[in-house]
């Protein structure tokens, strides 16, 4: 559920970029108005949309830290020496 | 190439360039799917927060910047007789002469018709959702220079104020030139454009024999 609402997040994002970028590229009042009312309404939606994912992931996982070694995409780098349990 | 020369146009760098950065890291979202790792809410907290911010900031100041000049103005077609005397260097015109004012020739329609009150900016910001809404309704279909429309009027009466922005009614030299007048023009019975009502000579409403249908 948050995957997808994330994905609809991002995909607003990119719209409402396009309306905003091709009002500073072409400013004709017409696309001016458009970028300034539903490009920016839609971006404020995304942003609110991802929000919510995020806090509802938070939720699913009762606020525990999912490491990134879960993540197939991400690697993070190997912990720095020194930072590991302590040998016995 | 694209080079910046003024704070308009570096804002407008900066608003494209965050844009730019916002869609590549939607991009990467779309095509990576990485798993909502802490890594990747940072990523996307940047890419749909704080870019879009910035391009929202910048993007409203620079526009608005823009929507003060003269080519603004003259986007919508039926502005075309008023752009093109504006714009002709040997027109005697006002909108001419004042077009030429190296001061604020550039942004000489908003200069001379913004509401010069306090949240004058506003309402003439108001005034030009307006025009908007009666461009499309009303001039969309209309001739090349807006013929076969509705005649172009000002919503209310011109303002000496705007004139007198520039124009001091007390120099003594004004005074003597206007006489008996002066008074009556400071307190607003008397308007400067009475007399000086050359202003925009090529507009439609000033052309001879000028139907509803279009010209004969």
């Amino acid at each position: 559920m948050a995957k997808k609402m994330v994905l609809f997040s991002v995909i607003g994002t990119i719209v409402a970029m396009i309306f905003m970028a091709s009002s500073i590229l072409f400013p004709h009042p017409l696309l001016l108005v458009l970028a300034m009312s539903i490009g920016q309404g839609i971006a404020i939606f995304a942003l609110a949309l991802y929000l919510l994912a995020v806090a509802l992931d938070l939720q699913s996982s009762g606020g525990v830290y999912i490491p990134a070694e879960e993540s197939p995409a991400i690697e993070e780098p190997p912990p720095a020496e020194g930072t590991g349990p302590p040998a016995t | 190439m694209f080079s910046i020369h003024s704070t308009e146009q570096l804002l407008k760098a900066i608003a494209l360039a965050s844009a730019v950065l916002s869609v590549l890291v939607c991009l990467w979202y779309i095509v990576r799917r990485p798993h909502l790792n802490r890594v990747t809410k940072s990523m996307l907290l940047l890419g749909l927060g704080a870019f879009p911010l910035i391009v929202s900031l910048t993007g409203n100041i620079a526009s608005f910047e823009y929507t003060l000049s003269r080519p603004f103005c003259g986007s919508c077609h039926v502005m075309g007789p008023y752009l093109r005397d504006a714009e002709d260097p040997k027109s005697n015109s006002l909108a001419a002469m004042h077009s030429r004012n190296h001061k604020f020739g550039e942004t000489s329609c908003y200069t001379c018709h913004a509401d010069y009150q306090m949240f004058g900016a506003i309402t003439t910001k108001q005034n030009g959702m307006k025009h908007l809404f009666k461009y499309l309704t009303e001039y969309a279909s209309t001739g090349p220079d807006g013929e076969g429309g509705p005649t172009i009027h000002l919503y209310k009466p011109f303002q000496s104020g705007a004139c007198m922005q520039c124009h001091s009614a007390t120099a003594k030299k004004w005074v003597e030139t206007h006489g008996d007048s002066a008074e009556a023009i400071r307190s607003g019975e008397m308007n400067c454009i009475d007399c000086h009502n050359e202003v925009h000579p090529l507009a439609l409403s000033r052309r001879p024999k000028l139907t509803k249908g279009g010209v004969q």
